[in-house]
C-alpha cells in the first residue's frame, strides 16, 4: 500500500502514456463507452419517469361522480361522505370544471373559447386510498341520483402494466449494455497489455509485484470510462433539457420527476456505473491476458 | 552466493542450454563466463534470474533453492538482482531517469533516496548531461550505459550482465567491464558474460569460466591479493 501511495505520480504518468501511446483508438473507446453508458442512463431515467408518474398518480387516486340534474349535491356528498376509504369530497361545478381543464391544457385552452355554452357538467371529486377504489365507486354507484363515476383505476393497471414491461425490457437492456460496456473495458485493457507488452515483461524481470504492474492498466480502465461516464452525462444534459422543455409545452398535465433532482440522480448513477463497469472490465482484461 | 551441482538446462523443443554445471561462485566476487554464442552462457544466466528452472540438479542463487521457488520468492529474489539484459530492454518513449527509476519504484526506497541514489548512479555511468533525455535518442553505448545504471541504481547484491561488449569496439568494450568491475565490492557479485574472450585475458582478481556447448569449465582463478 505504501508502495502504492509513494508511486501515484508515477502511476497517472504511466496512465497518460499509455493512453497517447493510442490516442485514437483509445478516443474512440471512450466516444463509444459515452454512448453506451448514455443509452443506459437513457433506459434508467424512463423507468424512472414512469415509476414516479405511477406513484404520482397513485397518490392522487380519485373518483370523478356525475349526477342527474334534478338531484340533490348535498345529498349525494354527504352520503359519500359516509363511505369508508374516502379522504375528501369537494363539488365542482360547471365553471370550475371548465377552469380546471384550461389550466391542463394550457395555450391549447384557446379551443374551449370556440363553444358558445360551457360543454362540461358539474360533477363531485371524490379523494380516496387505492386501496378502496373499487369498493368505493361500488357503493357511490347504488347511490340514488349519481347518473356516472369514472375512476383512474383502469388508467393506472394499464399503465402498471406498461411499467412492468418497461422495467423487465429495461433490466435487460441494462444487463446487455453493461455486459457490451465490460467486453469494450476488457478489450482495451488487453489492447494496452498488448502494447505494453515489453514493458510489463521488464518489470517482471526486475522483481515488481502483480499488483504494481497491474495497478496503472486498472486505473486506465476506471479512467476511460469515468471519462465516457462524463461524455453520457452532457449528452443526459442536452437531451433532458430538450425534451423536458417539449413535454412541458406539448403534454402540460404529464406528471414529471423534477429535472434538477433527475439530472443530480443520473449523475451519481452514472458515475458509480462507470466506476464499477470500469474496474470489473479492467479486472477481466487483466484475467483473459493470464490466461 | 551462488551453488551449482550438476546442473542441466534443456529446454522445451530439445535444445540443449547447459549440461553437469558444478560452480561455487562466491559473494563479493566478480566473474566472467565466456565462450562462443550459443554456448550457454545466456542459458546460465536466465536459469540465476529464474527465466528459466534447471531440467535437472540443484541450484541456489543468494539462498533461494531455484528448484522449489514460489511467485513471491521469486519477485524477492529478482529484486535483489541487478540485471544487464543483452538488448538492455529499456522503455521507449522514457526519459534516462524514468527508466533507471522503473527498476526501484517498487522497492524499499524512500522517493528522496530513490531520486539520489538514480542520480547518482546515471552520473555514474557518465550520463548526468543526459537525465532528462529520451532514451529514444539515445545511441547503442549510451542506452547499455542506462541499462547499466538501472541495474546498479537497485543497489542489488548480485548484478549480471549478459553480453555487455556485445557490439562494442575494443575501447568502449574495455571501458564498459571497467564500469561493471568498479561495482564489485563485499556485498555485490557481479557475473558477466562474454564471446570476446581476447578482452577478459588480463583480468585478475576474478573467477574466469569457459563454456563450450553447454559444458563450464572453471579456468584456475586469477588472484593477486587474496579477497
Amino acid at each position: 500500500m505504501k508502495t502504492i501511495v509513494r508511486n501515484t505520480g508515477y502511476f497517472f504518468k504511466e496512465i497518460k502514456t499509455m493512453i497517447k501511446l493510442d490516442f485514437f483508438s483509445n478516443l474512440f473507446s471512450i466516444i463509444s463507452l459515452g454512448f453506451i453508458l448514455f443509452i443506459l442512463s437513457l433506459i434508467i431515467a424512463g423507468g424512472w419517469g414512469t415509476n414516479y408518474m405511477i406513484e404520482a398518480i397513485e397518490d392522487e387516486a380519485e373518483i370523478s361522480v356525475y349526477y342527474t340534474k334534478d338531484s340533490q349535491v348535498s345529498t349525494i356528498s354527504e352520503k359519500i361522505r359516509s363511505i369508508d376509504g374516502v379522504r375528501e369530497v369537494i363539488e365542482i361545478n360547471a365553471a370550475e370544471a371548465k377552469e380546471e381543464i384550461s389550466e391542463i391544457m394550457g395555450e391549447e385552452s384557446r379551443i374551449l373559447e370556440l363553444f358558445e355554452h360551457n360543454p362540461f357538467s358539474p360533477y363531485i371529486e371524490v379523494k380516496i386510498d387505492l386501496d378502496f377504489m373499487d369498493t368505493v365507486a361500488d357503493e357511490v354507484k347504488k347511490i340514488e341520483g349519481v347518473e356516472l363515476v369514472r375512476d383512474n383505476k383502469e388508467i393506472l393497471d394499464k399503465l402498471k402494466g406498461i411499467s412492468s414491461l418497461a422495467n423487465i425490457l429495461g433490466a435487460l437492456l441494462v444487463i446487455a449494455v453493461s455486459v457490451a460496456t465490460l467486453v469494450i473495458t476488457s478489450h482495451i485493457i488487453r489492447q494496452g497489455i498488448y502494447m505494453n507488452k515489453e514493458q510489463i515483461n521488464t518489470l517482471r524481470l526486475l522483481g515488481a509485484p502483480e499488483g504494481f504492474i497491474n495497478l496503472p492498466f486498472i486505473l486506465e480502465g476506471i479512467i476511460m470510462t469515468i471519462l465516457a461516464g462524463f461524455l453520457s452525462m452532457s449528452l443526459i444534459f442536452i437531451v433532458f433539457k430538450y425534451i423536458s422543455s417539449k413535454l412541458t409545452v406539448s403534454l402540460p398535465f404529464l406528471i414529471l420527476p423534477d429535472a434538477h433532482d433527475m439530472l443530480l440522480g443520473m449523475g451519481a448513477i452514472n458515475l458509480i456505473l462507470s466506476l464499477v463497469l470500469g474496474l470489473v472490465g479492467s479486472l477481466f482484461g487483466l484475467k483473459s491476458t493470464k490466461k | 552466493m551462488i551453488i551449482a551441482k550438476d546442473v542441466d538446462l534443456k529446454y522445451p523443443d530439445g535444445t540443449l542450454g547447459i549440461r553437469g554445471v558444478n560452480l561455487n561462485i562466491p559473494d563479493g566476487s566478480i566473474t566472467y563466463i565466456s565462450g562462443p554464442s550459443g554456448s550457454g552462457k545466456t542459458s546460465f544466466l536466465k536459469l540465476l534470474i529464474g527465466i528459466e528452472l534447471p531440467t535437472s540438479g540443484s541450484l541456489t542463487v543468494s539462498g533461494y533453492d531455484m528448484n522449489n521457488l514460489s511467485d513471491k520468492e521469486l519477485r524477492a529474489l529478482r529484486r535483489n538482482i541487478g540485471p544487464i539484459f543483452q538488448d538492455f530492454k529499456l522503455l521507449d518513449g522514457r526519459t534516462v531517469m524514468d527508466n533507471v527509476l522503473i527498476g526501484m519504484r517498487f522497492l524499499n526506497f524512500s522517493n528522496k533516496n530513490m531520486k539520489e541514489a538514480a542520480l547518482s548512479s546515471i552520473e555514474r555511468v557518465g550520463l548526468g548531461h543526459k537525465v532528462k533525455s529520451l532514451v529514444d535518442n539515445l545511441s547503442y553505448g549510451e542506452r547499455q550505459r542506462v541499462a547499466i545504471a538501472r541495474a546498479v541504481a537497485r543497489k542489488p547484491s548480485l548484478i549480471v550482465a549478459d553480453e555487455p561488449t556485445g557490439n562494442l569496439d575494443r575501447d568502449n568494450s574495455l571501458n564498459i567491464l571497467e564500469l561493471l568491475r568498479s561495482f564489485s565490492d563485499n556485498e555485490t557479485t557481479v557475473i558477466i558474460t562474454t564471446h570476446a574472450t581476447h578482452l577478459i585475458e588480463d583480468e585478475v582478481n576474478c573467477t574466469k569460466i569457459h563454456v563450450l556447448n553447454g559444458e563450464f569449465r572453471v579456468e584456475e582463478a586469477a588472484y593477486e591479493n587474496n579477497r
